[in-house]
């Protein structure tokens, strides 16, 4: 046990074997008891930590893992097994939200392939790169609800974005009313809105970049799309891995407040993602323990895809 | 461990009640919740509330909290649990107030006085017991333009009585001004409910219309399927204007009326979207009110509305005669008169002499003798959410009415 060789540490240098012929009976007694709070020292220092982690993580989800067991309105309290995990199977809703996860996890590689491209030009220094670089992370720095907010009013059936297309002669769409296109209106301004970010995390990838490799390839006459392909896509594997594992978890639990502002999980319940589901079913429907379910369903999907992402950057860690 | 849980799941997700505190102690102050009296509009009515109940109770301190509206349930919820907090509290009427009575005290010997001079109990009452006296009245009249009615050559002062009448109007709008029939928001699902509750008195027989309200409802009624396939004609027709499922009812909606793209409008009476609200764009001499066109012979067009906001006493307060006394002071004529100058609601008091607002208010306030309560209050949230969902899809096309009543249906059963 790694608790252990800490206390052997700390041991002050008067307790060592040297002293061990003269130690009278109180003198062993002592040790004795020395001994033990040097045992205890240890639990007693991570105790702290411990308990927190127990009080305010672990126990909160045993209790909600439990709730998602009783049942809720005149049968709060109950057990009911299985039946709110069977609701949630059966609700249309909850089907919805977890085949839009699915969606997103499509969506990934554009929402990191979009900063990756721009942080490439903006490395290359194209014309006006240092603009750019603050125009781009400006959007991270501006809350969900005001992105929403704007995009209510650029992208509504009468908006601008309509009327600049119907100039074209391209027909009105209803960005945030279709049930086929709202999905990918809210990932859209998601990405908008968040890319910033790994964006920068792409620029300190690239500062760690060889200079000379670029050289060589461009002495050697390599069209820019190979340059990209061949030399900066290899280099930067374990950067494109992080940004990939922080989008995702950016996708996955950072989306309520766009779909809060912009759909409200409508049209037609198309926009429901886990997360508003649960705060659907808990604060609208007053059905805490659907919720609960909803949750732990929602728990377990994040579990199996932070173990995957987990997998993935420890086998990225050995290669290198 | 997940099997024991799975047999075994103990505990509630939602608190169970606890008994309330303490009583028989002398009161030194009362405390009012609600999310009403922050609001600068309300000001004077809390003024002469505060007023009246001072004159009748000289040295105790009334004390108001408003809270955000939208965690005022969920601070509410904690409050109930915990058995204490405020001895005053304003609620909605119809679902939020019937599932919290368990935390109100009766109040009908309180108010007996009062009965017939408020309008609006039923929203505020659970099994014969009042458990709140309504300050407003929330319903939804159909407002109409006319200014738009003069230029399409329609007589303003007669809007049409019957659906057919009502569809020809439109078109004769539509060509003359380009102004849609309805302003509809279907965003968040609300139009539906406007829509049902608005026109649903000129669907329904009266006896359905009844026994809808009293529980009894009989999807399978072909003027029930109607009301749907209405909104379904309304749609494919275009009588609205256009991205109906991408505006929202609060408050994008109340504009395109208000800017004259669209003749109509099913609003509401008290808060926003009403005469009020509108006249800040139109003179309220252009603002209309008319009743739901006759689709069915027989049907009965009335008025609909139920109490919109009023306050309850909570069980735990100390001197029970003495909270409710705050509720007559806070339902008093003079500060409801004051509440419906300042702050645009149509209050519960019929005492209040509401013709100096304009031709609108005075039109719903004459209809307030005969007026039932809203279909789509009698629904539970559940279904109301499902059905906010399948209009949305009997707009796009994705959905037949049969499927939409008949899932309708089974919620309703369900609940």
């Amino acid at each position: 046990m790694p608790i252990e060789s800490p206390s052997r540490l700390v041991r002050p240098a008067g307790s060592g074997r040297a002293g061990a012929a003269t130690v009278t009976h109180r003198g062993r007694r002592r040790d004795a008891r020395r001994g033990r709070a040097e045992r205890i020292a240890p639990y007693v220092l991570v105790a702290p930590a411990v308990l927190i982690i127990v009080g305010l993580r672990l126990w909160p989800l045993v209790l909600g893992v439990n709730f998602s067991f009783t049942g809720d309105g005149e049968l709060n309290g109950t057990p009911v097994g299985l039946s709110n995990y069977l609701e949630l199977a059966g609700d249309p809703l909850f089907r919805t939200s977890l085949r839009n996860v699915g969606l997103l996890v499509l969506l990934l590689p554009v929402a990191v392939a979009i900063p990756g491209l721009l942080a490439t030009f903006i490395y290359l220094r194209v014309p006006g790169h240092r603009v750019y670089r603050s125009v781009y992370f400006f959007p991270a720095v501006l809350s969900p609800v005001i992105v929403g907010a704007i995009f209510n009013l650029l992208l509504g059936y009468d908006g601008p974005l309509n009327a600049l297309l119907g100039t074209v002669g391209v027909g009105p769409v209803d960005w945030l009313g279709d049930p086929g296109v709202a999905m990918f209106t809210v990932v859209g301004v998601h990405i908008w809105a968040t890319f910033g970010m790994a964006l920068v995390v792409f620029l300190a990838g690239f500062s760690t970049l060889d200079a000379s490799l670029l050289d060589a390839a461009r002495v050697d006459g390599a069209s820019l799309r190979r340059t990209i392909w061949h030399v900066i896509i290899p280099s930067l594997t374990r950067t494109i891995q992080f940004v990939f594992v922080t989008t995702m978890i950016g996708m996955l639990t950072s989306m309520f407040g766009l779909l809060f502002v912009m759909t409200n999980g409508g049209p037609e319940g198309s926009t429901y993602l886990p997360e508003f589901y649960i705060w659907h079913q808990q604060g609208q429907m007053n059905q805490p323990a659907l919720a609960s379910a909803a949750s732990t369903v929602l728990f377990v999907v994040m579990l199996v895809v932070g173990l995957l992402q987990i997998t993935l950057l420890r086998r990225s860690g050995r290669q290198d | 461990m997940v099997m024991a849980l799975v047999s075994a799941g103990c505990g509630s997700a939602a608190r169970p009640q606890s008994p309330s505190g303490d009583s028989a102690q002398e009161q030194q102050k009362l405390l009012v919740w609600d999310w009403k009296s922050g609001e600068p509009a309300a000001a004077d009515y809390i003024e002469k509330a505060k007023a009246d109940f001072a004159k009748r109770h000289p040295g105790l301190t009334v004390e108001f909290v408003a809270q955000p509206f939208d965690q005022y349930y969920t601070l509410l919820g904690t409050a109930i649990q915990a058995g204490k907090g405020p001895d005053v509290m304003l609620f909605n009427g119809g679902g939020q107030i019937r599932d919290r009575v368990d935390a109100l005290l009766p109040l009908d010997q309180y108010v007996a006085e009062d009965k017939s001079r408020l309008a609006g109990w039923d929203a505020f009452s659970k099994d014969g017991k009042t458990y709140a006296a309504p300050v407003t009245l929330q319903g939804h009249p159909i407002y109409y333009n006319k200014a738009l009615y003069e230029k399409a050559g329609l007589d303003p002062a007669d809007p049409p009585k019957t659906w057919d009448e009502f569809v020809s109007g439109c078109a004769a709008v539509k060509k003359a001004t380009g102004a849609t029939c309805f302003a509809l928001g279907n965003k968040e699902g609300a139009g539906i409910q406007f829509f049902l509750s608005g026109l649903g008195s000129g669907v329904l027989t009266p006896q359905e219309y009844d026994d809808w309200i009293a529980g009894k409802r009989d999807w399978t009624s072909p003027h029930v399927r109607r009301i749907f396939e209405l909104w379904k004609e309304a749609g494919d027709k275009g009588l609205n204007n256009d991205g109906a499922n991408s505006t929202a009812m609060f408050t994008d909606i109340f504009r395109v009326f208000e800017t004259g793209k669209a003749a109509h409008i099913i609003g509401l009476m008290s808060d926003v979207g009403h005469w009020k609200d509108f006249g800040e764009f139109l003179p309220p001499d252009k603002i209309g009110v008319m009743q739901a066109p006759v689709v069915t012979d027989g049907a009965t067009p009335s008025l609909p509305y139920d109490g919109g906001i009023g306050y309850a006493v909570a069980k735990w307060t100390k001197d029970p005669a003495l909270a409710a006394d705050l509720v007559r002071s806070l339902t008093s004529t003079d500060a409801l008169t004051a509440f419906y100058a300042k702050a645009g609601a149509i209050a519960s008091d019929t005492t209040i002499d509401f013709a100096q607002a304009g031709p609108a208010v005075a039109a719903i306030a004459s209809e307030i003798k005969t007026g039932r309560p809203a279909l789509h209050v009698a629904l539970s949230s559940k279904t109301l959410d499902l059905m906010g969902r399948l209009s949305q899809q009997l707009l796009s096309g994705s959905t037949t009415v049969d499927k939409v009543v008949e899932q309708l249906a089974a919620s309703d059963r369900a609940s």
